[in-house]
């Protein structure tokens, strides 16, 4: 455990801990672009140089193990200097066009380059031509003459996703970022080196020049592709979800995440239920709230308990489930299944990608929820999204059966339903999902419901109380009653279940 | 492209060479001088055999072809002059000797005249400035030149 | 001390098919082995640490300290990487001794490999020197079937495996660890030091990297013993050296020399004197990476470590490159700076884009578009690249830039417009 001093500041780190790691336990952060965390050590932007007492030359703090008695500066005037210099080099060939950047706003080049408010360079020569834009694969665009080097895109496809598809060709200041001819960066991550990319080199397809990133706002979410349930920051503005960043979580996602999961973000903005829908005549119509909930009101008071089912939702939130739980328990219904999109292990690694492609069986079954196998003399099926065509129709296989969904989106089984209310995606309330480690995660509303539109647990309350039963629910109650947790326990790393029994 | 993959000599040579790294990847070099020497250019698909045959990704493969000048990405003249262009040579004449050539194949640093014989290129030191100006021919040296020295050279290629 | 007698090194270079195993077992060759077998290894380094052998490669590190870095207790197995990748402008000097004496290398290769308990070793070997690899696999061919390399040598029980390996082109594998790396098949880029070779060097174990001349002279120490290889050159800078003299003089070529000989006389004795009967003007006397000497001081300086430190510039490889009195200083520097920038690796910012960035300024000055402040920021480069490297070919170009500017900087002036 070596002690030493860093800009004054004495700490204590582990045996083989480097400079810039201790800095970093320090509170004090030293510019760099080519170490990062996860990846092997590079050592070639040269960034991170430090003034080590004792020692002939400044040394890269990012690969300089942390010793007894060390006395390492990283803001003297010498240093500043040097990191200075080694930012002039970078420039030098690197078109300062921040305001036609795309990466402008999360560009580390650029912010360093204004913290050390550089003027004009004195270099007067023409700057290496590269090319500018290079469609690198499916997700990733590259403009190499903004490459500024650093290999951390190359080390993140060799060591993290073993496919190895980036390299440099030539040498020197002719070197260049590249795929194999021919080939293309086509991985279920790449989208991660658009995140590691230190400048606007590398940059997602999708999200190009959609929009400049000042103008977003962001919340803490947890991805709904599968049952790892990636920590992701919710990029929105104007009503819409832009994108899905990747937030760090150690123990669930580190610091990445797949392209498909962060692809798929539109799912907030597009095919959305927007306005209750009541089945008249055998036409699905719109309707009003209150003719809606007439009509749901009618199918289920009629009825007796073991003549409805609900069925809730591997891909809805611990709380809407929770919520309908307590919506059973009101009104006498003691059949809880669980609807849950098919496993794909096709689509499954050891990394991040599961087959199960929900991200909260966990939460369901946790709550009691059987996995959907249909029933004998039910009349009526309340569900919340995720409920499909063919679990209906195996309902229906026994006889007519009234269908009341509560959807975000349409498809082929609001096509079917007998009444549709509006659901809110996760996008649009607070609440949490369960994933394959029990680990109950938190996401934050980013968008506020547009039009009629209210998170499954607000229709259920809505429904109760047309049943002239009384349900007061809100987000944090449920969360307390399913799972004896409350939201300010979740943090920002989420809580891992206690074991049932 | 027709099928690519090493004749029976290179088969064995590649077999031989093998032996002597304890890992594959270590062959790379030889290996691309292999396949260099059979086609006379490393094409995207010997590249793609190369990585077969040693078990690595093209992208490694391709970094390290065109990271050494030796290796063509292109196909060359029949004939490759690499003039030195160096110190030692250029203190000794070496801007002639390209000149020389450049005028009496008609063709620019880095280019191939048109029937595909002649190619000239610059090279940095190759170790040989006790004798310069020089250059490479293919894999020989020509050593203190004069331009009578390369006429007779070149009127000595078929 | 007679340079005649000094021959360490060349002594057979006169000699007819001194490459073949036969004319090298006549003069003595291969009669070391016997000795070093019945030495301990840890004794065979003693001998060369007294010697005072230094690296020939550039560096100048002491050998047999190098050799004693390499854990003895280490359960991998032990490297040697022999340095034969000279490209260093104005060197050419282990071409040579592998064209005319490889068996002496292969003994050396086997002296060092017996003492630090390798049992294979590679050469490394630039890929134009098409010719002295032919030269070196028809030796090593000729060692094997003799015993000298293989399985148990000389009945010791001893192996060794040797390899020639082949580079591609690249100036840089010269430096050590982008020479082990293109040995594994990457790119030949410099590795982060530390770790250093000798702990964890070729495939992850231990490894020795030595240059054709520092192993070349292994026979004789081991042979004749570090006293009489002492006897050559100076208290401090022990034993003889290849220099490799070009540019203008009447007679370049290979001059084999006990160090603290001196330069002048190297020149107008040795190498007959100026071309042409011109005056000297300047002379790097290490390769181009070392700081140029003007006429003056090159006049008064001996060939060897501690006198050319003194003058500011450095043995380096022993590359000895003479310039006359009609040579354009600005011309030759933006030569030199043409080299650094085509054989950077390109990992490092300061050096990828410092060699490029003094290379265009030099380039636009030689064209007559030289402006204010370019010789500062010539200098800037220079001082912003060196030291803040992985490996040293920044300050490769930076000392012909610092010492150019010192000595010449007129010259330069006179490429700025007024
Ligand atoms: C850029 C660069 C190029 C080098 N080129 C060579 C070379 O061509 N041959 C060589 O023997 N050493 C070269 N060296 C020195 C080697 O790194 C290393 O010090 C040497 O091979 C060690 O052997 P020695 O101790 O026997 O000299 C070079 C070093 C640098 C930094
Ligand atoms: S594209 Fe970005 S991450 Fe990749 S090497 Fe260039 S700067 Fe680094
Ligand atoms: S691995 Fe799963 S949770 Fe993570 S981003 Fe992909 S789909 Fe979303
Ligand atoms: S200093 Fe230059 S040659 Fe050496 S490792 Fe860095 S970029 Fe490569
Ligand atoms: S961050 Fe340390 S060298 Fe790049
Ligand atoms: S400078 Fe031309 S061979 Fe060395």
């Amino acid at each position: 455990m070596p002690k030493l001093t860093i800009d004054g500041k004495e700490i204590e780190v582990a045996d083989g801990t480097t400079v810039f790691e201790a800095a970093r336990q320090a509170d004090i952060s030293i510019p760099h672009f080519c170490y990062h965390p996860k990846l092997s050590i590079a050592g070639n932007c040269r960034m991170c140089l430090v003034d080590i007492e004792k020692m002939p030359k400044p040394a890269i703090s990012c690969n300089t193990v942390a010793n007894e008695g060390m006395v390492v500066n990283t803001k003297t005037e010498k240093v500043k200097e040097l990191q200075k210099s080694v930012l002039e080099f970078i420039l030098i060939n690197h078109p300062i066009d921040c305001p036609v950047c795309d990466q402008a706003g999360e560009c580390k080049l650029q912010e360093f380059y204004m913290d050390y408010t550089m003027t004009d360079s004195e270099f007067h020569e023409e700057k290496v031509k590269k090319p500018k834009k290079v469609d690198l694969g499916p997700n990733v665009m590259l403009d190499d003459e903004r490459c500024i080097l650093c290999s951390r895109c190359i080390r993140f496809c060799d060591e993290i996703t073993h496919t190895s598809e980036l390299c440099f060709s030539e040498r020197g200041d002719r070197s260049t970022l590249t795929t194999f001819p021919g080939k293309q960066l086509d991985n279920k991550y790449s989208l991660n080196t658009v995140d590691i990319c230190p400048v606007g080199a590398l940059t997602s397809k999708p999200f190009r020049f959609q929009k400049r990133v000042w103008f977003l706002k962001h919340v803490p979410s947890v991805c709904s592709g599968c049952a790892t349930g990636c920590n992701i920051y919710m990029d929105y503005d104007d009503g819409k979800v832009w994108r899905y960043r990747t937030r760090d979580n150690e123990s669930v996602n580190q610091c990445w995440t797949c392209d498909a999961g962060r692809l798929s973000y539109p799912l907030h903005n597009e095919k959305r239920v927007t306005r209750p829908m009541v089945r008249k005549n055998g036409v699905l119509e719109y309707s009003t709230i209150s003719d809606a909930l007439g009509e749901i009101a009618r199918a289920l008071s009629s009825l007796g308990g073991d003549e409805a089912v609900l069925v809730g939702s591997a891909q809805e939130s611990n709380e809407n489930n929770m919520a309908l739980k307590k919506f059973g328990q009101t009104c006498q219904i003691k059949d809880l299944q669980y609807s849950a999109k098919p496993k794909d292990d096709a689509d499954a690694d050891n990394f991040l990608i599961k087959a199960d492609k929900n991200p909260n069986r966990a939460g369901v079954q946790h709550l009691g929820y059987q996995e959907f196998h249909g029933g004998i003399g039910v009349k009526v099926v309340l569900a919340l999204e995720g409920f499909s065509e063919t679990h209906l129709s195996q309902l229906r296989e026994e006889g007519p059966v009234a269908f009341i969904l509560l959807a975000t989106h349409l498809g082929p089984e609001t096509e079917l339903a007998d009444v549709v209310l509006p659901a809110a995606t996760f996008g649009e309330q607070e609440g949490s999902f369960t994933n394959f480690q029990n680990r109950v995660q938190k996401f934050e509303a980013a968008l506020i419901p547009q039009g009629m539109v209210l998170p499954a647990w607000k229709w259920l309350e809505k429904i109760a109380q047309e049943l002239k039963q009384p349900l007061q629910l809100s987000a944090e109650a449920l969360l307390q009653e399913g799972f004896g947790l409350k939201f300010a326990d979740l943090g920002t790393e989420g809580k891992i279940l206690e074991s049932k029994n | 492209m027709a099928d690519i993959k090493f004749n029976e000599a290179n088969q064995k040579k590649f077999e031989q060479l093998l032996k002597r790294y304890p890992q594959k990847r270590a062959a790379m070099l030889p290996t691309l001088w292999l396949a260099q020497e059979q086609y006379g250019w490393l094409s995207p698909e010997v590249m793609t055999y190369v990585g077969g045959l040693l078990e690595v990704p093209p992208s490694k493969v391709y970094e390290v072809a065109t990271f050494y000048t030796m290796f063509h990405l292109q196909p060359v003249g029949k004939y490759h002059f690499q003039v030195c262009r160096t110190l030692s040579c250029q203190l000794r004449g070496a801007e002639g000797i390209t000149a020389q050539l450049k005028k009496r194949f008609g063709i620019g640093i880095g280019q191939t005249s048109e029937d595909g014989r002649f190619t000239l290129t610059e090279v940095e030191c190759l170790g040989s400035c006790g004798t310069a100006p020089m250059l490479q021919l293919n894999d020989d040296y020509h050593e203190d030149l004069t331009e009578a020295k390369l006429d007779q050279l070149i009127e000595s290629l078929e | 001390m007679d340079v005649m007698e000094a021959k360490v090194l060349t002594k057979n270079f006169g000699v007819k098919d001194s490459h073949t195993l036969p004319v090298y077992e006549s003069t003595g060759g291969y009669n070391v082995l016997k000795r070093l077998f019945s030495m301990k290894p840890e004794e065979v380094i003693e001998e060369v640490k007294k010697s005072g052998l230094r690296g020939r490669g550039g560096a100048g590190f002491p050998t047999g300290l190098k050799w004693s870095f390499v854990p003895k207790d280490s359960p991998k197995p032990k490297y040697l990487c022999v340095n034969a990748d000279e490209s260093e402008p104005g060197t050419f000097k282990d071409r040579y001794l592998m064209e005319l004496d490889p068996h002496r290398l292969i003994e050396g290769i086997i002296v060092c490999s017996y003492a630090i308990d390798c049992h294979q070793s590679y050469i490394y070997i630039r890929g134009e020197f098409v010719f002295p690899k032919e030269r070196l696999e028809q030796a090593i061919a000729e060692a094997y079937a003799k015993g000298y390399l293989g399985k148990n040598i000389l009945g010791s029980g001893y192996d060794l495996e040797l390899t020639v390996h082949r580079g591609a082109g690249a100036y840089i594998c010269g430096e050590e660890t982008a020479l082990l790396n293109s040995l594994e098949g990457l790119r030949g880029m410099p590795r982060l030091k530390p770790p250093f070779p000798a702990v964890v060097g070729l495939f992850g174990c231990p490894t020795v990297v030595n240059n054709v001349e520092t192993l070349s002279a292994l026979p004789f120490i081991l042979g004749e013993g570090p006293e009489a290889y002492r006897k050559f050159g100076t208290e401090k800078s022990p034993g003889t050296k290849m220099f490799s003299v070009s540019g203008h003089v009447v007679r370049p070529g290979n001059y084999e020399i006990p160090l603290g000989y001196s330069l002048k006389k190297l020149i107008e004795e040795d190498c007959g004197g100026m071309k042409d009967g011109k005056a000297l003007k300047a002379v790097i006397p290490g390769g181009s990476s070392v700081p140029v000497l003007p006429a003056k001081d090159a006049m008064e300086v001996n060939l060897d470590y501690e006198s050319l430190a003194e003058k500011g510039s450095m043995l380096g490889s022993g590359g000895v490159i003479v310039m006359d009195e009609t040579t354009c200083m600005v011309k030759t520097l933006t030569n030199l700076a043409h080299f650094y920038a085509h054989e950077s690796c390109g990992q490092c910012s300061p050096c990828r884009e410092g060699t490029g960035w003094a290379h265009k300024i030099l380039k636009r000055m030689l064209a007559g578009e030289g402006r204010a402040g370019d010789l500062e920021t010539l200098h800037r480069i220079a001082d912003n690249m060196a030291g803040k490297t992985i490996c040293v070919l920044a300050d490769a170009l930076a000392m012909p830039i610092w010492s150019y500017l010192k000595h010449f900087r007129s010259e330069f002036e006179a490429y700025i417009e007024k």
